[in-house]
């Protein structure tokens, strides 16, 4: 039986979803299971948004992660997802990109504390965005496919 | 029970080696469940404002209390604007090997933005001590051993990952987790305070 290209995609999008999901699973467990205010202190280190902002995002964003992250392995709301996710991805790729250009040696916050923002986060976080943007132009290139 | 045996071997060292503490430059019980290291830089403005502001009510809610036992750790920033940091630094170490580790660090935070541009270090120290007390900064100031206790201080931070300053490092059950938000004193109260309670 040939291995036709649809099928290919249709398989690359399915372990993009999963590992994806599981990606933002485990970032959304490991900062839940930190007490909330060394997320706070970390998203306060960007200097971006104000203290009680930090503190807001410090209490929903590990859950929100963890939604999306269901949500993409599910495949359920995939456009949802998959916009989700994206526009998450590009909000903190634009800060650490800000963060690291501006010689700033703070924590990425990325998978919980201790790991400092460097070319190998900036890699690996534009890595997950260029994945995700994949996934979302699936997700709207399906929805124009007639059945 | 041969593998606890090995184990309790492999972490004996660790254990047994503790802190590495200069007793000039610490404060509280030893004992403590829990470790602070504040890695800080008498040239940095934000430093000072961690000693004069934050700390005393650090100490207070923490460190008097036997919750922690407090170190104070040099981390003199190798840029042309703190040229003066590390003798600073060798002189607040020099000074703790007479027990006046506080009085030397009080004067030189308080007098920062003076010594910071005039580069006159010892003549803010040298103010604070007796002559007697001077001669013998004096002398351990040049000492290689206080020399290379700021640098140890420097390397055991960067081996923590002690990037900027002011850092408090906070050990509590074999995890080092650092700490740079003062801005908002009640975020770092209940972190610590979770952590107690874990």
């Amino acid at each position: 039986m040939p291995f036709s290209r649809n099928s290919a995609l249709k398989i690359a999008v399915i372990v993009l979803r999963v590992v994806m999901g599981g990606i933002f699973i485990y970032a959304g467990y490991v900062k839940l299971a930190e007490p909330w205010q060394l997320f706070a202190a970390g998203i306060a280190d960007y200097e971006v948004v104000p203290m009680w902002a930090a503190k807001f995002l410090a209490h929903t964003l590990p859950w929100f992660e963890v939604l999306i992250g269901l949500l993409l392995i599910a495949g359920r709301w995939f456009r949802t997802s998959t916009v989700s996710t994206s526009l998450l991805l590009l909000v903190f790729f634009s800060l650490m990109v800000r963060a690291f250009a501006g010689g700033k040696e703070i924590n990425c916050g990325c998978f919980g504390p201790n790991e400092l923002i460097s070319w190998k986060t900036l890699v690996r976080d534009g890595s997950m965005l260029a994945a995700s943007l994949f996934l979302a132009a699936i997700a709207f290139r399906n929805r124009r496919t007639p059945a | 029970m041969k593998i606890l045996a090995l184990f309790v071997a492999a972490l004996a060292p660790c254990l047994a080696s503790g802190p590495d503490v200069d007793k000039g430059r610490s404060m509280g019980d030893p004992s403590a469940p829990m470790l602070f290291e504040i890695y800080s830089d008498f040239s940095c403005p934000a430093c000072k404002h961690l000693h004069d502001f934050v700390l005393p009510t650090i100490i207070q809610d923490y460190v008097r209390t036997g919750k922690a036992f407090l170190v104070f750790r040099e981390f003199p920033l190798d840029i042309p604007a703190h040229k003066y940091s590390r003798p600073a630094a060798a002189l607040a170490v020099a000074a703790a090997r007479i027990g006046k580790y506080q009085t030397v660090s009080d004067a030189l935070f308080r007098d920062q933005g003076a010594w910071g541009a005039s580069g006159k270090v010892w003549d803010i120290v040298a103010a604070v001590l007796n002559p007697e007390e001077r001669k013998r900064v004096q002398a351990f100031a040049v000492e290689s051993s206080v020399l290379a206790e700021v640098q140890h201080d420097v390397d055991r931070g960067k081996q923590a990952m002690v990037s900027q300053t002011p850092t408090l490092m906070v050990t509590y059950k074999l995890r080092q987790q650092p700490w740079t938000q003062f801005g908002d004193l009640s975020l770092f109260r209940g972190y610590i305070d979770a952590l107690l309670k874990k």
